[in-house]
Parts: structure tokens; C-alpha cells; sequence
């Protein structure tokens, strides 16, 4: 169509204006007829009355003391005086790294990323410096993990006599292995030795025997001949195994798990943790001392950033075609869903500590965090399967066409578009969590609300009930408050909202 | 004559109890544009779908590009990364830009840095004359202007074959020809082209041969000539004279 017939149809008008100052919306909104004129007054009135009452109360009659005095308790509990700034500077990074991707959301791709590893790595982060950091020494890693590879009872079969021999064989063979397959032969060879010298002399020097140069010759006699047997052997199973097994790409992982073999061997578990003390970075602040708004915002924050991967997972594979794979998930979506919170609570106290091993404990407050995010879990991967639900078949197809594979086309195809469409949802369970966690005073933890309780038990402010809780009501509030203005946010950048308003444009 | 880079013997396929596909033979050569027609339900759309492996076939073999379609997950993704397919919905990812959708297979697919995808993508874009609307996101775009998105995103990935199922019935009429006008000149480029489509101009100016369905097997197939001007058969005729007579 040109512009000539465009004219022919008159001038483009603008739509008729309709607001009419403060007056005309009053009039439009509230008093439009007799009877919404009497509706707003009779809602008016009531507000009135409420609101006069509680305004009255909180700014002449309540006796905020019991609030401003117990504001430390109510906040981090028992949370150590002294280590409280390590709060401060949990917060402020998390002030810091929000700003930054505020800051960053139309930056370059490289800030971006960076900022993306940095909040990746914040868990991490933040559980140091909230609970502590006591850094290992090597040894000690490598004595649990020889721990965990042979149990002392197995250990102990092998008299402590044999144990540099067996150590000088392991390290032959592995030497010989590896001998056929690296590249840098000689880098074997002095590692090979000088992992057979510790061997030859460890016995004598780590399990406390008197060391007498006397000895080292007979030794030498028995090991030497032991270490050129072995390597010889480790080279013929290289030239059997060359062609079948894939040994360059086996070597280092064994190799990895050689070293603390001989460690085990030649120290019997002890070294690392008696002669070494670890270095305390931070002093350990155990979770069971938590309490407070503080473990109430760690609780739900570790439920929620915890159970997101974990539900996204559950509801695809509730949607696998393995049936085993399916059925796992179908059942523990539905064994969870089928429980109330309080039951999982307690189960997580009771039943956890019968699937662990004996030598892991988790203390209380981290079980709860177990239950509390299996419970978000469940209710999320359901949640999700409704968006994956929401998927039509084609995109896939498209997808599939392309190339991509069944993890790309999930991952870049169908999840984020399933995401979107139920962040709203989503982001109801983590509010519904966040208030769920007052759950938790059942099983004995001192979140917001037991403090509170206790507060009001304090001899000198017996009977200011009311400023208590309406304290700790306002904190939930707020923190509910802003996750759900936080929920519109996103769902106005990401939704599908944005994409039916992109349409309409 | 050159090497068949399609090449189905014998292909069936059932959904349930209803044999779709009984038994379809076709060879195709290398830079051959093939349109194939039929009646809605004589599998016409199936066929084309097993060429990618979007639908099993149970029977019968198929050979593209001198790869057996089996159940083998590698054969299944080499098949599919040559061979590109335009659906009649468009089937564009909504959450992502033109450029997106179009740089998204090259990039986890091909491994092209980002770069380079982009350049190729808006290559592609400015082929199918689109080159503005790149940031746009696809509910912004017309029905033809997404439908020529979706050539182009699987023109990215450099495919040798192109399948086309009927892309142009879900467009309102003013934007056919503009879709129509893209695939003739992506016909005249020498890539291997299956299309769907009842177009019947386009198939007589650009098709090498016709191939007409009924009923789960091709009933005939000929050159455009042999087709339209002297059709053997009953059905072909009796189609015919019902799709062209409006």
C-alpha cells in the first residue's frame, strides 16, 4: 500500500484522552456508583480502626526494649562475639557480588563470566567463612584417603615387616607399567626410585624402629632383587595389556591413588595427624551453635540454591525412558510429596545417619538442611515437569534436526524455555520454604522464631509477647517480601511474559 | 549418473497398527530437487521424518550420504548434522534472537567460535533478506519472515541435503511467494532439496522430479513434464485435477 492511499483514509488520530486528573480517577475508581461510593467508605473505616489501633500501640504503648536489646541474639544467636564480623563479610560479598552483576548485565562476555564463576564458587566461599576453615595438611588427605581405601582391619593382616616389601613391589610394577607407556621415561624412573627408597627406608624410620645402617644392607640384598622382579613384571603386563586396555590414559589415576597406598603402608595412618597440626585458618564455628535470623537465612538459602539442580534433575528424569532411572525418581518424588515437612524433618534427624557411613556425621542443622532441601526438591521437580510438559513436541524435533544432542537439546532448547514458563511457581516454593523453616524448632534448632520464644521467657521483659512477635513477623515479611518483588523482577526480564509482550509490540 | 546421496529401499513404518509407510522406494542424486505431494495422511510427511531419523522406519534401509540410518547413536548424529529441515510450524526456539537460533547449532554442534557463527549467520540472514531483524527475538517476525529464519538456521550448518515439510501451508498467502522466492533460489545453488508442498508452480519451474504418495507408497514419479502433462495413473491424475482446479 503507498503512502497516497494511506492519505486517502484521512490523518491518523490519536485514541481520545481519558485521564482526568486525581479527581476523575477518585471518581472513575472508587466512587463510580452508590454502591462502590459505600464499599470504599465501610473498607475505609475499617482500615481506620485496625490501622489507628496498631499504630497507636507500636509508637506509645509497646516497649521496644526487649527488641533492641536482645537485636544481637535475635540476629546471630550464639554465633561467637568475636568471629561475628566473619557475617559482616559474608553479607558485604554478597552485596559486593550482586552489585557487580547488576553492574556487568550489559557488559562484556569475559566480566560476565567471571562474575558467573564467582557466584558459583560463593557456596563455597560462604560455608568457610561461616562455619570455618581448618586447612589439611597433604598428609592428612592422603591418610583418609588410604583410610577409605584399606580400613585398618585390612591393614592390619599385613605384619608390619612386610610392609616396605610390599610398597617396594607396588612401586616396581607401576614403575614398569608406566615405563612402557609415558613419555618421559627418565621421570619414571627417578619417581619409581624414590618412591623404592622410601620404601626401603620407611619401616625403619616412620613406624619408630631404631634405624641402624646395619640393617640397610641385609635390606638391600632382598629389595633389590624385589624392585627389578616387579618392574620386570609391571613391563610384561604393559606388552600384554598395550593393545587391549588404553594404559597411558589408566596411568595417571593409578598413580594418584599409589601414593597414598604407600603412605598407608609405610605410616600406618598416623603420621599427618600426630606429628603435623593442622593450620587453623578460621576457627570452627559448628552449625549446632547457628541460631537466630542467621540460621534461619542459611537454612532456607542452602534448601533452595540446593534443591534447584537437584528438583531440575529429579523432573527429568522422572521424564527418562530408562525405567529404572524413572522409577527412582518417580519414587522419591512421591515418598517425599506424600510426607508432611515436620515428618521429614524428624526423618532427616533419625533415618540420615543409618544411609551414612559410620565415620561421617553430619551435625543437626545440616541434616535439617538434607530434609529441607529433599522436601523443596520434590515439590520443584514437579513443578518443573509441569513446564517440561509445557514444551511442544516440535521443538524438540527441531532441535533434534539441527544435531543437537539429547543433553543440548534439553539443555539449550528445552529447560530454559520450560524454566521460565514456571518461575513463578518456583519461586512460591522457595517463599513457602523460606517460612517453612520455622519448621525446624521442632527438631530442636534455635531458628528466628525459638530465639523469639526465648526472648520472651527473659525475666526482665516477662510479658512483651507482642513486640516479639510482631518483630520476628516483620523480618519474615520483608525477607518474603523481597523474594517475591525479586520474582516479578525476573519474571518481567525472562518470562514468557516478556516474549507474548515482544509479539504484541 | 553419479552416487544416490539418498538411497531407501523397501521402507516401512507403522504407528501402532497403522502401517504408514508400505513400502517406499527412492533414489535421489546429488544437487536434485525432489518434490513429493499427496493427500494429507498418504505418509508423504512421515517419509521425509525417517530421512532424519525423527521418525524409526522398521523396514527397509535407508542410505544417505553413504551412511546406513540404524539405531547407532553416532550414524543417527552425523545424518542429522547434514541434512537440514524446515518444518511447516517454523519451529523456531522462542526464548532466543534470530541470530541465536541460527548460530546455536554451529556453535554446540560444529564448535564454531562465536565469531565466526555469527559472520556465517548473518551471512545467511542477508541470503534470505532478512539481515535487520538479527536482535529481533521470533514472536516479532511475520510467518514468512520466520520461515525464512528457519532456513536459514539450517542452512548453518552446512548441510547437503534440505528437507522441507510443506513450508509454505501455514503462511498467510502474501507471504508464500516470499518463501517460495528463498527456496528457488536456494533450489538454483546446487544443494539436494526433498520438499513437501503443494505449490505446484514451484514444483513445475524447479523440481527434477515429482513423486506422488498415497497411501503409505510413491504411486508414480517422474520428471515435472511426465507428471503434470501425461500423469499414468488414476489417483495422480484425479489429485491433480483437484489441487489445480482452484
Amino acid at each position: 500500500m503507498g503512502t497516497g492511499e494511506l492519505a486517502a483514509l484521512g490523518p491518523i488520530q490519536q485514541p481520545p484522552r481519558t485521564s482526568v486528573g486525581l479527581f476523575g480517577w477518585l471518581r472513575k475508581n472508587l466512587f463510580s456508583g452508590w454502591f462502590n461510593g459505600l464499599v470504599t467508605l465501610g473498607v475505609g473505616a475499617a482500615l481506620y480502626t485496625v490501622g489507628r489501633s496498631l499504630l497507636v500501640w507500636v509508637f506509645s504503648e509497646a516497649n521496644w526494649k526487649v527488641v533492641s536489646s536482645n537485636l544481637e541474639i535475635l540476629t546471630w544467636g550464639r554465633y561467637p562475639r568475636d568471629q561475628v564480623w566473619r557475617l559482616a563479610v559474608s553479607l558485604a560479598a554478597i552485596i559486593v557480588l550482586a552489585l557487580a552483576s547488576w553492574w556487568a548485565r550489559r557488559g562484556q562476555r569475559r566480566s560476565r563470566r567471571l562474575i558467573l564463576f564467582a557466584w558459583l564458587l560463593s557456596p563455597l566461599g560462604l560455608a568457610v567463612l561461616l562455619r570455618g576453615l581448618i586447612l589439611p595438611t597433604p598428609l592428612t588427605v592422603s591418610n583418609h584417603l588410604g583410610y577409605y581405601l584399606f580400613r585398618p582391619e585390612l591393614l592390619s593382616l599385613l605384619g608390619v615387616e612386610w610392609r616396605g616389601q610390599v610398597a617396594v613391589l607396588l612401586v616396581g610394577i607401576f614403575g614398569g607399567l608406566g615405563w612402557g607407556a609415558a613419555s618421559t621415561r627418565w621421570r619414571v624412573a627417578i619417581g619409581s626410585a624414590g618412591f623404592a627408597l622410601l620404601g626401603l627406608l620407611a619401616p625403619y624410620g616412620l613406624l619408630q624402629r631404631e634405624f641402624a645402617p646395619g640393617i640397610l644392607l641385609p635390606n638391600l640384598v632382598t629389595i633389590v632383587p624385589l624392585l627389578a622382579g616387579a618392574w620386570a613384571l609391571g613391563r610384561a603386563v604393559f606388552r600384554s595389556l598395550a593393545n587391549a586396555v588404553a594404559i597411558p590414559r589408566l596411568l595417571l589415576p593409578s598413580w594418584l591413588l599409589l601414593l597414598p597406598t604407600l603412605i598407608v603402608l609405610l605410616t600406618n595412618f598416623d603420621v599427618g595427624v600426630e606429628r603435623v597440626a593442622p593450620a587453623a585458618i578460621l576457627p570452627i564455628v559448628e552449625p549446632a551453635i547457628w541460631s537466630g535470623i542467621l540460621l534461619t537465612v542459611v537454612l532456607a538459602a542452602v534448601s533452595i540454591l540446593a534443591s534447584f539442580p537437584i528438583g531440575v534433575l529429579l523432573a527429568l528424569g522422572r521424564r527418562s525412558s530408562l525405567p529404572v532411572v524413572k522409577g527412582f525418581c518417580v519414587l522419591l518424588i512421591e515418598v517425599i510429596r506424600g510426607v508432611p515437612l515436620i515428618t521429614i524433618l524428624f526423618m532427616a534427624q533419625v533415618m540420615l545417619p543409618l544411609f551414612l557411613p559410620t565415620e561421617l556425621t553430619l551435625d543437626r542443622v545440616l541434616r535439617a538442611m538434607a530434609g529441607m532441601t529433599l522436601f523443596t526438591a520434590a515439590y520443584l521437580a514437579e513443578i518443573v515437569r509441569g513446564g517440561l510438559q509445557a514444551i511442544h513436541r516440535q521443538q524438540y524435533e527441531a532441535a533434534r534436526a539441527l544435531g543437537l544432542n539429547e543433553v543440548l537439546v534439553t539443555g539449550l532448547v528445552v529447560l530454559p524455555q520450560a524454566l521460565r514458563t514456571v518461575i513463578p511457581p518456583i519461586m512460591g516454593q522457595f517463599v513457602s520454604i523460606f517460612k517453612d523453616t520455622t519448621l525446624v524448632t521442632i527438631v530442636g534448632l534455635l531458628d528466628l522464631l525459638a530465639v523469639a520464644q526465648s526472648v520472651i521467657k527473659q525475666r526482665e521483659f516477662l510479658g512483651l509477647v507482642r513486640e516479639v512477635y510482631l518483630f520476628s513477623a516483620l523480618i519474615y515479611f520483608v525477607i518474603s517480601f523481597t523474594m517475591s518483588r525479586a520474582s516479578r523482577r525476573i519474571e518481567g526480564r525472562q518470562g514468557i511474559e516478556r516474549l507474548a509482550n515482544l509479539a504484541a509490540e | 549418473m553419479t552416487e544416490p546421496i539418498i538411497q531407501c529401499t523397501d521402507v516401512h513404518k507403522w504407528f501402532d497398527h497403522f502401517h504408514a509407510l508400505r513400502g517406499v522406494d527412492m533414489e535421489v542424486e546429488k544437487g536434485q530437487v525432489v518434490v513429493i505431494f499427496g493427500p494429507s495422511g498418504s505418509g508423504k510427511s512421515t517419509f521425509i521424518r525417517t530421512l532424519n531419523r525423527l521418525e524409526e522406519h522398521q523396514q527397509g534401509t535407508i542410505i544417505v550420504d553413504g551412511i546406513e540410518l540404524t539405531n547407532d547413536v553416532r550414524n543417527i548424529a552425523a545424518i542429522r548434522s547434514e541434512i537440514g529441515m524446515v518444518f511447516q510450524s517454523f519451529n523456531l526456539f522462542p526464548h532466543l534472537t534470530v541470530l541465536q537460533n541460527v548460530t546455536l547449532a554451529p556453535i554446540w554442534v560444529r564448535k564454531w567460535p562465536k565469531d565466526k557463527a555469527d559472520e556465517v549467520a548473518r551471512q545467511l540472514l542477508e541470503r534470505v533478506g532478512i539481515p535487520e531483524q538479527a536482535d529481533k527475538h521470533p514472536a516479532q517476525l511475520s510467518g514468512g519472515q520466520q520461515q525464512r529464519v528457519a532456513i536459514a538456521r539450517a542452512l548453518a550448518m552446512q548441510p547437503k541435503i534440505m528437507l522441507f515439510d510443506e513450508p509454505t501451508s501455514a503462511l498467510d498467502p502474501e507471504m508464500i511467494n516470499e518463501v517460495l522466492l528463498v527456496m528457488t533460489g536456494l533450489a538454483r545453488s546446487g544443494i539436494t532439496m526433498l520438499v513437501i508442498t503443494h505449490e505446484m508452480g514451484f514444483a513445475r519451474a524447479v523440481a527434477d522430479r515429482m513423486f506422488f504418495f498415497d497411501e503409505g507408497v510413491v504411486v508414480e514419479s517422474g520428471s515435472p513434464s511426465d507428471i503434470f502433462d501425461h500423469p499414468k495413473e488414476e489417483r495422480t491424475k484425479l489429485f491433480l485435477s483437484q489441487i489445480l482446479s482452484h
